[in-house]
């Protein structure tokens, strides 16, 4: 009979609907969701906005060796480097990154930085709300790609009471 | 004064004035001292150098390269001045007898640079003694005061005509400087850093000059050889080995002390009666036959007569005649580092492998002991030793590698045992100092 | 020498004897690593890295001590060679800190090369790396102490090559260390050159250190604008906010005439160009004060003022440099007869050419090239101190004596340290250089002057014998024989077979200054004014009168007859201590980088570019010319030759009279204005808006190199070598009559090794080094 075939074909369609329906969903409710990321949901291996990455007692970790820059297909990676010296220390070894400036109008994401990296000082995070209206914006600065400092250095160590003043976020950019 | 020993298989040539107050001239000269130079002085300097060959002698340094053939490098004519040089820097550990004959004979040392001079057509002759030896030098330095104030050195010596003048100069303490061509450089008052050869010293030498360079021994059996005459000397050893030497007995012996003995005596005739055996009736373990750079020999490997060539045969050197006796309560493992801290002292630091691999294998040797070695260690300490032979720019490298890659060899199972954080079984529980097992 | 025939590697090998092996495997293409061999320094043999197998050698043997001998079979690779070598790297890293990563030869460093050839790459040691801590030697010179792998290499050429020898080992076995002369701080030239020949980051350099990396620079060969050698020095330039910065001077590229060699100068002065006093814009003076203005305000003023001076027969001075190149001096000579009309040119003068241009024209082949000076078998210095003033002509002559056994005489007021060197010293009274020539020349009577207590008459004989027995004499004189006793040394030189000239003038391009007619009374190639010829065919009118030399400028502003001076890139009132207010009557325009006691004065001032940012030739003081390469555009200055154009379009003349371009026969496609390189081609828009030749711009100054190849004598150089950066000697045989100058018009510019004019003040390398200096005796002093 036809029409037991069709009403047993359509009550096993909807077995597997209503099965479904308890199922935990695939969709990311972004950006209405709930939390920091506002519902987006990361796999570990996606490689998001830069993370500069601090040592275990809060140094950069960044040497300012260049590979980075010398490894980037896209050229978008400018450092300038300077040495550490006995009053301003900044990265563990002698020589630290003085400026380090990503331009995100022209990085393709290709991870070869952090492969190049000797001390691992330059990773992925998992930051992706890059979208700007001034392209100007997009070169970011080694301060808004900093790891913030461990608790023990203080919560923001990244910017201070002044860098605030000036316009620098309060809190650790989002995905960092 | 070291007491001296003796034993009646003793050949005396060399120390035949040991003990008999030789170092006064009077003394010296009645025990035929200075007649050799005289007889000398008949001869014509190539007679004194076929004198030399024939008699077999070889270089007591430890190299054993024949003393005439030396001499007889030397050109004849030379626009620069030549020189003798005797090398009294005596610091292989093991050896010790140049040390006797500057104490109890060092008139035979300076007869021996007159020939010496007289063969080679020198007027100045330098005796260098090791640093360390500051109290022998003030045997020397009177020794040749007092030849001085006979007329024996200076102008006109003995009335012939020909004018020699002999310096003694002491060392600040480097083994080093018993490489030839280092002592040049110190005696020049530079770093104690080898010579690039060629040119060889025979040639280019110290000032640029000719010069003969020889060990104390050598030169002390070179009036004896004079007096007594080649073949005679050439008898007492064997073919090709002439003559007697002193070999320094030292270790684990019953008798340990500096025994005249005649080339090719036997090393365990030489280690159980001359030596007198081990003491405590224990076992023999091994013996080191020529000083701490050559390889070690093993109980089993100890029938060879004691001449260049049979020692070099049984894979070792006879080199300096240093014979140290160990017996079973000796670690190997501590036996090697020790070795290896004097090398990686001496070093002079002049080139890659020497200087850093001396380091590295001191390194490796004292967390061995410790017992923080690994199983790739083992190896290691033997890669590391097998790439320092023969490519450093002097023979210290190879003094340090050869003793090394032999200890590794021939006690691989000694090295097992000491193995992931075991401490060093032949040590006190708690002597050594325990060093965690690296990955 | 015969040659000897070898077998490397189954390749067949002729080498001179003697030739070592290494060197004979080099010239045939195989390679031998080494560190410790380096090429005319003394043998080591140390680092065994160069070991090779040698048929019937029992032993690996280093090629850097083995001299080749006939039928020498060798082996450069095979596994035993490699192992062995692969062993020495192993070594060296065990001690070596892996940091490579921080240090500064990350890139360029021959233990990285080495580790990549032979693949060391696991270490076999457990145990902590010995450690020593850095050391600061000199302002300039850091020591990283593990960095080190004790090659030997900065003591030999500290020693052997520079006669300083400032460094030394210590200790003995792994604690073997090189030291510096005084305990813990270097006192010596400070040349650097152990720095540059350091295989490793062992040795840094204070003014680079950490600053970046090899490979983010981009190389510039050009020529150092210091002192009067003409060495090539390598810019190490990288982008920044004012256009470019250049962060390291360093003999990367060894292929100029100074070879290995930089001095101080050539290696840390570059820094004066990032000076925060440098100028940036254009000032007028209003209302008494020097205002920032904008290029145009400047250039009309100037045109305007100018012209008009010019118009109603006021009298307008022109001073020149010694440090712009011969380009921008040929065009200042011309812009002056032609545009200006006026003859009135001078430049600060260091050393008589127009006499050595006199006294040598006709006879070819009689000035000796820089690189003669390291292979003539004999040496004639008379006066100066090369050591200081000349250092890569100390150089050479040191390295001559040392390597080919050359003959050093030396005449000198002084003691200097080339004594070391000489055959033969002799002290003569100061200020009688001129007597020795005379004597020399066959003047016998001239001898009474320079007799001395040490020099009796009868070793003036003997040396004057001697030099006239040597063959290639190479006579090298400085400032002090001027005038009339040039003419008499020549003729003293002709008398002794293939002799050949230096004369040392203290600038860069004092030369070329010379050899352009930076002068009043002559025209490039040392014309004559009043003598008619192919200049005053091509440049129409020159005025015939003889003009007005910088001191007569002065007396004529003195007398507010000198309506305008136009001063490019000189001090006169800093450099001549003149009096800054005797301009206060006259219209001062001064092209500079600071504001220097005449900028200060001046009316209008116009930043300008120096010899780093700008293209061009430079000769030496010895004639050989060079090409200068631009290294980058500092934002907000102009090169002197652009400025001189503007100013000649200004004027209301026709610029294709005064700059013949698009009328050469090569056009320049471009690339020396930076289109091809993607710099902003930033002339296009005022060539555009005149309607000019966009092929070849008459801002660039290959525009006016053809006149120049064709107009100046000596100049006829081959373009495509001077593009190839290779140098080329010019000489003065051709040269114009020449004349006579006043003796006094030369003022030596007396700088030392740490001193270099108004840009040495502007350095805060050569500062540094200074103060240091200054201390260290103070300390002295106190104890």
């Amino acid at each position: 009979m036809p029409v037991l075939k069709n009403i047993k074909a359509i009550a096993k369609g909807m077995s597997i609907t209503f099965m479904e329906m308890f199922q935990p969903t695939q969709v990311e409710n972004y950006p209405d969701g709930p939390g920091p990321l506002r519902g987006a949901r990361f796999e570990e291996r996606y490689r998001g906005m830069h993370v500069l990455q601090r040592d275990e007692n809060g140094l950069e970790k960044c040497v300012a060796c260049f590979l980075c820059a010398a490894a980037c297909p896209s050229n978008c990676i400018y450092i300038e480097a300077a040495e550490n010296t006995e009053t301003n220390r900044v990265s563990g070894a002698e020589r630290y990154a003085k400026v380090y400036n990503i331009d995100y109008n022209r990085c393709i994401f290709c991870g070869y930085c952090v492969e190049a990296c000797p001390t691992d000082a330059i990773t992925h995070g998992h930051g992706f709300e890059l979208a700007s209206f001034n392209a100007s914006n997009l070169i970011y600065r080694k301060e808004q790609m900093l790891a913030a400092a461990p608790a023990h250095m203080g919560a923001n160590a990244v910017f201070n009471s002044a860098d605030v003043a000036g316009g620098a976020p309060a809190l650790p950019v989002q995905g960092s | 004064m070291a007491s001296l020993v003796s034993h009646p298989d003793e050949v005396k040539v060399v120390s035949r004035r040991f003990g008999q107050g030789a170092t006064n001239i009077d003394r010296y000269l009645e025990l035929d001292g200075y007649k050799a130079v005289q007889k000398a002085f008949a001869m014509e300097p190539d007679a004194i150098i076929n004198e030399v060959k024939n008699s077999g002698l070889r270089g007591r340094g430890g190299a054993g390269f024949s003393t005439g053939m030396k001499w007889s490098f030397v050109p004849k004519q030379s626009a620069k001045p030549k020189y003798v040089l005797c090398n009294g820097d005596e610091s292989e550990p093991g050896t010790c007898k140049d040390r006797l004959i500057f104490e109890h004979d060092p008139h035979a040392v300076i007869e021996g640079v007159m020939i010496a001079a007289l063969a080679v057509g020198s007027q100045t002759g330098y005796i260098y003694i090791r640093g360390e030896y500051r109290y022998l030098s003030i045997i020397m330095q009177k020794a040749l005061a007092d030849a001085y104030a006979r007329g024996f050195l200076g102008k006109n010596i003995f009335g012939s005509g020909r004018d020699l003048d002999i310096y003694w100069h002491g060392g600040a303490g480097a083994y080093e400087v018993g490489e030839e061509s280092a002592l040049m450089e110190s005696l020049e008052g530079k770093r104690g850093i080898p010579r690039i050869r060629p040119p060889f010293p025979a040639v280019v030498g110290l000032w640029g000059g000719p010069t003969v360079i020889n060990n104390a021994e050598t030169l002390a059996s070179v009036p004896h050889i004079i007096l007594g005459g080649a073949e005679w000397y050439a008898k007492v050893g064997t073919p090709k080995n002439g003559g007697t030497r002193l070999f320094c007995l030292s270790g684990n012996l019953e008798k340990p002390g500096v025994y005249e003995l005649p080339m090719g005596y036997n090393l365990r005739k030489m280690i159980y009666e001359v030596g007198g055996g081990i003491p405590n009736g224990r076992e023999l373990k091994a013996v080191v036959p020529g000083g701490s750079s050559t390889p070690v020999l093993l109980p089993e490997e100890i029938d060879i007569s004691m001449d260049f060539d049979s020692v070099a045969k049984a894979g070792s050197m006879l080199g300096s005649g240093g014979v140290v006796v160990l017996d079973d309560t000796n670690c190997i493992v501590k036996f090697a580092l020790r070795t290896m801290k004097f090398y990686r002292h001496e070093s002079c630091g002049w080139c890659i492998p020497c200087r850093e691999g001396t380091d590295w294998l001191e390194k490796t040797l004292t967390r061995f002991h410790a017992g923080g070695g690994l199983k790739k260690d083992i190896d290691n300490i033997q890669y590391l030793s097998e790439n320092m032979l023969g490519r450093t720019f002097c023979p210290l490298g190879d003094a340090a590698a050869m003793p090394t890659i032999a200890f590794v060899k021939k006690f691989r199972k000694e090295f097992e045992d000491h193995l992931e954080g075991r401490p060093c079984p032949f040590e006190r529980a708690g002597a050594v100092e325990q060093l965690p097992v690296l990955a | 020498m015969p040659d000897v025939t070898l077998t490397v590697d189954g390749k067949k090998l002729t080498a001179p004897a003697g030739t070592l092996l290494i060197e004979a495997c080099k010239s045939a293409g195989i390679e031998i690593p080494s560190f410790c061999y380096y090429p005319n320094l003394s043998l080591q043999g140390a680092c065994r890295m160069c070991l090779v197998k040698i048929e019937k050698m029992p032993k690996l043997q280093t090629a850097c001590t083995t001299v080749v001998t006939e039928g020498m079979i060798v082996t450069s690779d095979n596994e035993e060679v490699r192992q062995a070598r692969k062993s020495m790297v192993e070594l060296l890293l065990g001690n070596h800190p892996l940091d490579c990563p921080v240090c500064d030869a990350g890139g360029e460093c021959e233990l990285q090369d080495m580790t990549f050839s032979y693949g060391a790459a696991e270490s076999k040691y457990m145990e902590a790396k010995n450690h020593k801590d850095e050391q600061q030697w000199s302002p300039v010179v850091f020591f990283d102490r593990p960095r080190c792998i004790l090659c030997y290499r900065c003591v030999r050429v500290c020693g052997e090559g520079m006669d300083v020898w400032a460094l030394g080992v210590q200790n003995r076995g792994v604690s073997s260390i090189i030291a510096p002369n005084k305990e813990d701080h270097l006192e010596c030239e400070e040349c650097g050159m152990c720095i540059d020949i350091c295989p490793v980051g062992a040795l840094t350099s204070g003014a680079y250190r950490y600053k970046t990396r090899p490979w983010e620079m981009k190389h510039v060969g050009t020529i150092c604008t210091h002192c009067g050698d003409g060495c090539k020095t390598t810019l190490g330039v990288r982008r920044s906010d004012s256009g470019m910065e250049i962060v390291r001077g360093d003999n990367r590229d060894k292929s100029g005439i100074n070879n290995d060699f930089l001095c101080i100068k050539g290696r840390y002065a570059f820094d004066f160009a990032h000076h925060p006093d440098r100028l940036m814009q254009p000032l007028i003076r209003k209302n008494g004060k020097l205002t920032p203005a904008n290029w145009e305000e400047a250039f009309e003023l100037i045109g305007k003022r100018f012209a008009e001076i010019r118009d109603h027969d006021g009298m307008i001075g022109v001073v020149g440099s010694s440090r712009i190149t011969n380009e921008e001096a040929y065009l200042l000579s011309k812009f002056a007869r032609v545009v200006l009309k006026t003859n009135n040119v001078d430049h600060h003068r260091t050393a008589d050419f127009p006499a050595l241009a006199a006294a040598l024209s006709g006879k070819p082949d009689s000035t000796a090239t820089m690189r003669e000076v390291y292979d003539a078998p004999a040496i004639l210095l008379i006066g100066n101190n090369p050591t200081d003033q000349h250092p890569l002509l100390a150089w050479q002559i040191r390295n001559n004596v040392r390597l080919h056994r050359s003959r050093l005489y030396l005449i000198n007021s002084q003691t200097i340290k080339l004594g070391r060197q000489a055959a033969g010293f002799t002290q003569i009274p100061a200020g009688t250089e001129g007597k020795v020539a005379a004597y020399l020349a066959g003047d016998d009577a001239a001898v009474e002057a320079i007799i001395t207590e040490k020099n009796s008459r009868e070793t003036w004989n003997a040396l004057r014998e001697k030099l006239r027995g040597e063959q290639k004499l190479v006579i090298i004189f400085g400032s002090e024989i001027r005038g009339n006793d040039v003419a008499v040394l020549v003729k003293f030189g002709s008398g002794v077979h293939g002799a050949k000239f230096v004369c040392l003038a203290d600038y860069a391009n004092s030369r070329g200054a010379a050899d352009m007619g930076l002068y009043p009374d002559l025209l490039p190639g040392y014309h004559r004014v009043a003598d008619t010829g192919k200049f005053h065919d091509e440049w129409t009118s020159i005025p015939a009168t003889t003009g007005l030399t910088l001191p007569e400028m002065v007396d004529a502003a003195k007398a507010s007859k000198l309506k305008a001076l136009y001063v490019v890139g000189a001090n006169p009132i800093g450099r001549l201590g003149l009096d800054p207010f005797l301009f206060s009557k006259t219209f001062v325009v001064v092209q500079e980088m600071f504001l220097t006691e005449t900028a200060f004065m001046a009316d209008v001032v116009l930043p300008a570019a120096n010899a780093y940012e700008k293209s061009g030739t430079f000769t030496n003081t010895c004639g050989d010319l060079q090409i200068l390469k631009k290294a980058g555009e500092v934002t907000g200055t102009k090169s002197d030759f652009e400025m001189i154009v503007r100013i000649a379009d200004a004027m209301g003349f026709d610029v294709h009279k005064l700059v013949p371009f698009g009328a050469g026969e090569r056009t320049d496609m471009g690339q020396s204005r930076g289109a091809q390189s993607g710099e902003a081609d930033r002339h296009a828009v005022w060539l555009e808006a005149r309607g000019l030749e966009p092929k070849m711009s008459p801002l660039e100054p290959t525009a006016i190199l053809d006149e120049i190849q064709r107009l100046v004598p000596g100049y006829d150089f081959s373009r495509i070598n001077l593009l190839a950066g290779n140098d080329q000697h010019t000489t003065l045989a051709n040269s114009g009559p020449g004349a006579i100058q006043k003796p006094e018009l030369i003022v030596p510019a007396n700088d030392n090794l740490f001193s270099s004019g108004t840009l040495g003040r502007y350095s805060k390398a050569l500062h540094s080094v200074m103060e240091s200096r200054t201390q260290q005796t103070s300390e002295v002093a106190a104890d």
